[in-house]
């Protein structure tokens, strides 16, 4: 496999707030990559920077073997974008909305015809063909996004968290469409914040908190690295902390007091499970370990604003 | 500047989306220089009496003529280029393909300059109802290049105007207190030799007045020394403003 992206330093700046800080990451062809975060974290600065819409403040961004820039007309050529934002054509219908825009890629008419009958049964809106965008529900509207991010056949796709605000029939749609276009070796570039999205999909991911990378890895390797296997939550006020860590914590590799639940993480939950039904708590929960695990004790379990 | 032919992709986009109402945009586009051609030509003309040996409608068709190319070109800049930027994030979409920010800038103002033309057509076609026709087939093509090139400069000049708009509102300093004022101080309802000397001076200082002056010309085939300085002005002036538009409107789009 053979590098497809790689940045290194990269920066971006906003006047004086710096929304992207300093990062380094390889992205490798036919994969699919993950850029996890919270609000703001900057997810978004840098896959726009990746496909040449906002430009670079410092740092190096090489993409398949250009530097990306604003006038890199070659790169957006071979790159697909589903943006976070719905930025559908409102004037125009669903086929409309598909034909300019094979149009702005200079597909000769007759194919772009072709291609657009071929992608809308492969985002199953045949039927919406003519409908107006305004008559479609959100979960068309991404639908169509996906469509038309695929009309000028891309090797580099780029997802912006593709599935928020969709009902989980049209979220698995989406990933199964990823996940086919994955398989037919396209390079895949997701942002979400939906950890189960970022189990289901990628190969690797860097999680981002303000602007740098925390961490990087696949996904199994940093649950087992950052939490271990299992987690037990009790849910209770502090008062009776103390005699819980002097009697639980010896057989967890750590712990966490976040409100009103205290967290265990453990290679092996079971020893600290049977201890725990001696103690006969109510509320508690023991579960294997997540990526939201990872990311949660990563980016804090705070709200970040 | 990074401009390349796909600025036609842009201009069909526009057509595309305009066809199912075009006939209903371009018609309501007539309302209001019609309205002057009836108050002032038709109404006031009555006690106007000949105007240079011609009735007033000869002095006013040209001026209103070229002011509802103004009018038109310089709203699809405004309002039309602002709701595809803020409401309907239609740049951010076109950006993202080969179609760069500055083919983007200069689609909507070749289209707005399209809106602007078919106005000035169809007010040609309504003045030719009223028997007021420019003397040659000549003048009518010289006609069609003038209002070309006034559209391109308002809708250059409407686009920097633009990339500086916080919201719709920002657009009425610029449609009360530059383009209405421009109609009354630019000669299209009376001569300017008949203002006062700092009223002569500022009209001056007004593109339209020389996109009145060429379009006169046009329409009565003789054309005096001084259309050079308006030619100038107008090609000048617009050649400036598109590409200072384009910039600015890219320091908006890219971020
Ligand atoms: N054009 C801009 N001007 C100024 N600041 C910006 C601009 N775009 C983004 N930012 C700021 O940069 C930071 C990173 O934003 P970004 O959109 O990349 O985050 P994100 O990780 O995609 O978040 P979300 O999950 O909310 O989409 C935020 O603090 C945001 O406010
Ligand atoms: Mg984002």
């Amino acid at each position: 496999m053979s590098t497809i992206v790689s940045a290194r330093g990269l920066t971006k700046k906003y006047g004086d707030f710096t929304a992207v800080d300093g990062i380094d990451f390889e992205i490798q062809e036919g994969e699919c990559f993950g850029f996890l975060g919270p609000n703001g974290a900057g997810k978004t600065t840098t896959v726009r920077m990746i496909h040449c819409v906002s430009p670079v403040t410092a740092g190096t961004l090489t993409v398949d073997g250009s530097a990306a820039g604003v006038d890199n007309r070659a790169l957006k050529k071979k790159t697909g974008v589903i943006p976070q934002e719905i930025t559908l054509d409102i004037d125009l219908t669903v086929y409309e909305n598909l034909l300019v825009f094979a149009r702005f890629f200079d597909i000769p008419k007759r194919e772009a015809k072709a291609r657009i009958a071929e992608l809308l049964k492969f985002v199953e809106l045949e039927t919406r063909r003519d409908s107006k965008i305004d008559q479609l529900s959100t979960g068309m509207k991404r639908r169509l996004l996906v469509a038309r991010a695929l009309l000028n056949k891309p090797r580099i796709i780029i997802a912006d968290e593709p599935t928020t605000g969709l009902d989980p029939q049209a979220r698995h749609l989406i990933w199964q469409r990823l996940r086919q276009l994955k398989a037919q070796g396209v390079t895949l570039i997701l942002t979400t914040q939906y950890m189960e999205e970022a189990q289901q999909l990628c190969d690797r991911l860097v999680v981002m908190h303000q602007g740098k990378i925390l961490k990087a890895g696949d996904p199994r390797g940093l649950i087992e690295s950052e939490i271990g296997k299992d987690v037990v939550e009790i849910r209770m006020p502090p008062d009776r902390d103390e005699e819980l860590l002097a009697r639980l914590g010896p057989l967890a590799c750590g712990h966490e007091r976040v409100g009103d639940t205290l967290y265990f993480y453990c290679r092996d939950g079971i020893g600290l499970w049977k201890a725990l039904v001696d103690l006969d708590l109510p509320n508690t929960v023991h579960r294997p370990a997540t990526l939201e695990d990872v990311f949660l004790k990563l980016t804090g379990r705070s709200l970040i604003e | 500047m990074n401009l390349s032919y796909r600025i036609y992709h842009v201009f069909f986009r526009n057509l595309m989306s305009y066809k199912r109402f075009i006939l209903t945009t371009f018609l309501v586009s007539l309302v209001q220089p019609l309205f002057y051609l009836i108050t002032f030509g038709v109404g006031m003309g009555a006690y106007m009496g000949a105007f240079g040996g011609k009735p007033y409608l000869y002095f006013l068709v040209p001026g209103v003529l070229i002011s509802s190319v103004m009018m038109s070109s310089t709203f699809e800049c405004l309002y039309g280029t602002f709701v595809k930027i803020v409401h309907e994030h239609l740049y951010d979409s076109l950006i993202a393909t080969p179609v760069s920010a500055e083919d983007a800038v200069a689609g909507d103002i070749a289209w707005a300059s399209f809106r602007g033309l078919v106005s000035g057509i169809l007010m040609l076609a309504v003045a030719g109802l009223m028997g007021i026709l420019p003397v040659s087939v000549l003048s009518v093509l010289v006609l069609l290049l003038v209002m070309l090139a006034v559209g391109i400069m308002f809708a250059s000049l409407g686009m920097i105007v633009t990339s500086k708009a916080p919201n719709f509102d920002f657009f009425s300093y610029y449609t009360e207190l530059v383009i209405t004022p421009m109609l009354f101080f630019s000669g299209v309802f009376f001569p300017l030799s008949n203002f006062p000397g700092w009223m002569k001076t500022l009209s001056q200082f007004l593109p339209l007045t020389h996109a009145v002056a060429i379009s006169r010309a046009a329409f009565s085939g003789e054309y005096p020394p001084s259309i050079l300085l308006n030619i100038a002005v107008v090609v000048g002036l617009g050649a400036l403003a598109f590409v200072v538009g384009i910039r600015m409107m890219k320091k908006r789009l890219i971020k």
